[in-house]
């Protein structure tokens, strides 16, 4: 598929930043030699990364945005010290974990411990490599980038198993225990979800996902909106948050994997964690909501404002689920990855195989998308409901109001009608 | 309507009637059991239906100087009445009386905690230990004789503990 | 191949320094991977020999010790050792002091239990929401104790043969205020929480105790009726003229971890209709009798009972008619209460040992005492 000429070269055209960095290094490069060359677009890449998406979204969004929002979801104010209505608490907060002394316990592994945030902290920055941010602002638009994604995004983990292996502690050996199995078993039903996407757009390019989406007009979500929830549940699972966050499960095992450190080693997995929040979101953003595209408005507004708005609304559901819900047990996580997750996935998958086989051989209009929308919609829908019905537990069998007598005695038997099950 | 307290006389009929010769003497409102015969007595104020008395809920010890008394409140739900009855141990030096953990796991953290405070020794505990203070803490803290027992602890901090010996408290003897 | 992968158990500390132990208190647990074949309490981090330092004061300098047995309830504290002094001496309390007894009371319970609620769900990993909406109303009536009082935590109103104070005027609008905006809130944590499947998912079936393992391990107070036990003493035993007042006893189904959760909601609404019918009927007259402060009881023994937040407080006094107890001894419900925690732990995983160890509501400050 063709670029669409939306964008023109000026450099003045701000709706795709690219062209600017190119014109300022094109009129460099007639003037400097070719290796200050190189150092300026390095810092024009960093300064204008920092200020377009890490202050924005790791710092105000990541950091402050989380504790602010759940601070009201938690009905008290959150920071409002450190600056204008406490904006610089991130900043702060980051002065103190550098002054902070990084323990090492005795008896941990002190190479590998050292080594573990290290390794953490590169894959969230490779992730941000292929999302598109505009028509031409991608640093690799590379044709495998779908598998790319889901390749560097498994690599944290082993970061996260040596962490928890090496700090020679209990709670750390069980963070790592868990997260390791949580996410050998959230891979499969993630994979399987985005399997169904790469089968109705017929690429793995990241780009080309946006433009087919731009083109036919649809958000995938419409189209697949199971494999959105399964990819949401799947991806919060392996990135640790609420309701699935048992590897450093707070009231269970302290920290998880975390338990033993302190300091900028622990400020590390912090700040990354919050990476890979937004690098998920971000993907979620552009396979799902249509990237940058928004349904035309992307000739008016930035496209990389849209990507950033959206990646923004995902990243505060995700608040939104650390604020309000409980935890899972491990065995109930993988229950629900195996039992309910899997099937629903593969559901999903024959019945997106068969519309596109349709749409494809039939050689149907553009139209029957939306008819395809439609049924999709209902099918997740029943889905939810029969789980809902048949695995969950069903309140109307359950009692939850106490029973009341009003005379002491000893043991009140249990009606036979209030028993209860599954 | 209140909880019926039984008198130290209906226990004691009770319990001489359940097991013959286990009631030392009464009191008016307690009954004291001969400590051979307790668990038996216990036993069988708990599974007779007359008197029901299935909920241990509190056992304590007392320090009367020249002797320990272990005291016990029974209450039964159903019939709503509670009645008190004790031991008395006379040996200060090897205090020991009968454990009720067989009958009541409920006087299992509580033996320990009369263990622990006052040195009565439940003999048939499945796991004695102290449970608030470390093995090994000199005396037994809600003795009365604590302050002057072996082991010198004296009021106070220990970097400004006090050279004169804190002075005998008087005697003083519930009859 | 299973004979060349060789797995042992191994002893997992829970506490003293860990977030879900409400307290510096400690369980060893033996673990299988995630499962829990052994759990030994360790306690006694904030013992403070209470019982030996009572015995050095007079009756009246005892009452704040008992404010900091059970921290969270101080009134109810105060209640059971009042009670346990008049009993001994035979004092009479007038119908005022008994009303505002039962109104304070059953107010520390309403705190107590939103505490209770708020850090079990916090238990179950409900990341500190509940808990701070539930503190949000517990900050309510504690305001309402320090209008009264002059203190939030550390109550120490009643006296012997009484109250400390008589009621201010502004009390009785700003109890009725806080009543209005409690029964919505209760109602709106039952509805969040009961109809959450993943909350329902962990507390159901958890930390199961049949009735005859409950009676049999001296349980009281919530654990008790959860088994479905209905048993208060309120309601059995009535001391402060319970027995004037319309409520009932809510009691649970199987005696799970959510049973008990059940029965704290439903008796936050039946404190919540006995308050307003003390408020409703609250005579005049002198809200204390007159007691001497070297109050010197005769020679005897006195249990005296209240139905605590966490279960059945009592307090064992021996008097030898001096101006001090020659014995007081605290019946702790949170310590006894402790004494099933091995048969609730024992099997399930480690994640439900927290669970169980936050059903039944803990406060170190009266295991330890």
């Amino acid at each position: 598929m063709a670029l669409p000429t939306l964008v023109t070269e000026h450099w003045y055209d701000l709706r795709d930043l690219s062209n600017l960095s190119r014109e300022i290094l094109e009129g460099a490069d007639k003037i400097l030699p070719h290796g200050i060359v190189y150092v300026l677009a390095a810092l024009i890449g960093f300064v204008a990364s920092f200020l377009i998406f890490v202050l924005p979204s790791q710092l105000i969004v990541g950091v402050y945005g989380e504790r602010k929002l759940i601070g009201r979801m938690q009905s008290r104010y959150g920071p409002n010290r450190v600056g204008p209505f406490g904006l610089l608490q991130p900043i702060a907060d980051a002065i103190k974990l550098m002054q902070k002394e990084a323990l090492t316990p005795k008896g941990a592994d002190r190479a590998v411990m050292y080594l573990a945030p290290i390794i953490f902290v590169a894959p969230a920055v490779l992730l941000f490599a292929v999302i598109p941010f505009g028509p031409k602002m991608i640093l690799a638009d590379i044709n495998p980038a779908l598998l790319y994604f889901l390749a560097v995004s498994s690599l944290p983990v082993l970061a996260a198993f040596m962490a928890g292996w090496s700090a020679n502690n209990k709670y750390s050996l069980f963070g790592a225990m868990r997260i390791v199995a949580m996410s050998i078993s959230y891979e499969v039903p993630l994979v399987l979800a985005l399997l169904g996407v790469v089968l109705f757009t017929g690429t793995t390019s990241l780009q080309e996902m946006v433009l087919w989406q731009k083109h036919f007009d649809i958000w995938i979500v419409f189209l697949q909106p199971l494999a959105l929830a399964i990819y949401f549940i799947a991806v919060s699972a392996e990135l640790n948050r609420t309701p699935t966050d048992i590897a450093e499960a707070e009231s269970e095992i302290v920290a998880g994997y975390l338990t033993e450190y302190s300091g900028m080693k622990w400020g590390l997995f912090y700040g990354m964690d919050i990476g890979y929040a937004l690098a998920a979101s971000a993907f979620a953003a552009t396979v799902f909501l249509g990237g940058w595209s928004m349904f035309g408005l992307d000739k008016w507004v930035p496209p990389w404002m849209i990507i950033i708005g959206k990646t923004h609304l995902f990243y505060f559901v995700f608040i939104w689920t650390r604020g309000t819900l409980p935890r899972l047990r491990i065995d109930q996580l993988m229950a629900f990855a195996w039992k309910f997750m899997l099937p629903v996935a593969l559901l999903n998958l024959v019945l997106v195989a068969t519309e596109r086989m349709l749409w494809v051989e039939q050689e149907l209009d553009d139209s029957y998308l939306y008819i395809f929308a439609v049924v999709n919609i209902w099918a997740a829908l029943g889905a939810i409901w029969a789980w809902s019905r048949f695995l969950g537990y069903r309140p109307e069998r359950n009692p939850v109001r106490a029973r009341l007598v009003n005379e002491a005695g000893g043991y009140v038997p249990v009606p036979e009608a209030a028993k209860g099950g599954k | 309507m209140p909880t019926r307290e039984w008198t130290g006389e209906e226990v004691a009929a009770a319990a001489e009637r359940l097991v013959p010769g286990s009631v030392a003497r009464t009191t008016a409102g307690a009954c004291y059991l001969k400590a051979e015969k307790l668990v038996e007595a216990i036993e069988a104020l708990r599974s007779s239906p007359d008197t029901d008395f299935v909920h241990l809920t509190n056992l304590c010890g007392v320090d009367y100087w020249d002797h320990f008394e272990v005291v016990y409140h029974l209450q039964s739900f159903v019939r709503n009445q509670i009645c008190c009855l004790k031991i008395e141990v006379w040996d200060r030096e090897k205090a020991v009386a009968p454990s009720v953990v067989p009958v009541f796991h409920g006087a299992w953290m509580q033996e320990c905690e009369a263990y622990d405070l006052l040195g009565i020794r439940f003999e048939g505990h499945p796991n004695l230990h102290r449970i608030f203070l470390w093995e090994g803490y000199p005396g037994w803290p809600l003795r009365k004789d604590f302050l002057s027992m072996p082991g010198g602890l004296q009021p106070g901090l220990n970097e400004f503990a006090g050279t004169a010996r804190r002075p005998e408290p008087a005697t003083r003897l519930v009859q | 191949m299973t004979d060349a992968i060789k797995t042992e158990p191994f002893v997992l500390n829970i506490g003293p320094q860990h977030p879900s132990t409400h307290g510096v208190f400690r369980i060893k647990v033996t673990v299988d991977g995630e499962k829990v074949l052994d759990a030994e309490m360790v306690m006694g981090y904030l013992h403070r020999s209470m019982e030996k330092l009572a015995e050095e004061r007079t009756y009246t300098q005892n009452i704040p010790f008992t404010d900091r047995t059970d921290y969270l309830s101080s009134m109810a504290n105060n209640l059971g050792y009042c009670l346990a002094v008049e009993k001994l001496a035979g004092i009479g309390v007038p119908a005022r002091g008994d009303a505002i007894r039962v109104i304070m009371a059953e107010l520390q319970r309403l705190a107590s239990h939103c505490m209770a609620v708020g850090a079990f769900t916090n238990d179950t990993g409900a990341w500190q929401t509940p808990v701070m909406w539930a503190f949000r109303e517990r900050e309510k009536i504690l305001d309402i104790f320090e209008m009264t009082c002059g203190a939030r935590l550390t109550c120490n109103y009643m006296r012997i043969g009484g109250v400390a104070f008589d009621l201010p005027a502004a009390f009785e609008p700003a109890v009725r205020k806080l009543l209005r905006e409690l029964v919505p809130f209760i109602d709106e944590m039952e509805g969040l929480l009961v109809g959450n499947e993943i909350f329902l998912a962990r507390t159901r079936g958890v930390g199961v105790l049949t009735p005859e393992q409950a009676t049999n391990a001296s349980l009281s107070g919530p654990l008790l009726r959860g088994s479905g036990i209905a048993w208060d003493l309120r309601k059995a035993d009535p001391y402060c003229g319970y027995e004037q007042y319309d409520f009932d006893i809510p009691i649970g189904y199987q005696g799970d971890s959510f049973d008990r959760f059940i029965v704290r909601i439903e008796e936050m609404r039946q404190s919540i209709k006995i308050i307003k019918q003390a408020l409703d009927g609250l005579p005049g007259g002198p809200h204390s009798t007159q007691v001497p402060l070297a109050l010197r009881p005769p020679q005897g023994e006195a249990y005296a009972r209240v139905e605590g937040s966490r279960g059945e407080l009592g307090y064992y006094l021996v008097s030898d008619d001096g101006p001090s107890p020659y014995r007081f001894h605290i019946r702790a419900p949170s310590f006894i209460n402790l004494s099933a925690l091995k048969e609730m732990t024992v099997g399930g995983t480690v994640a439900d040992a927290i669970v169980v160890l936050g059903s039944i509501d803990v406060v170190v400050g009266e295991i330890d005492r």
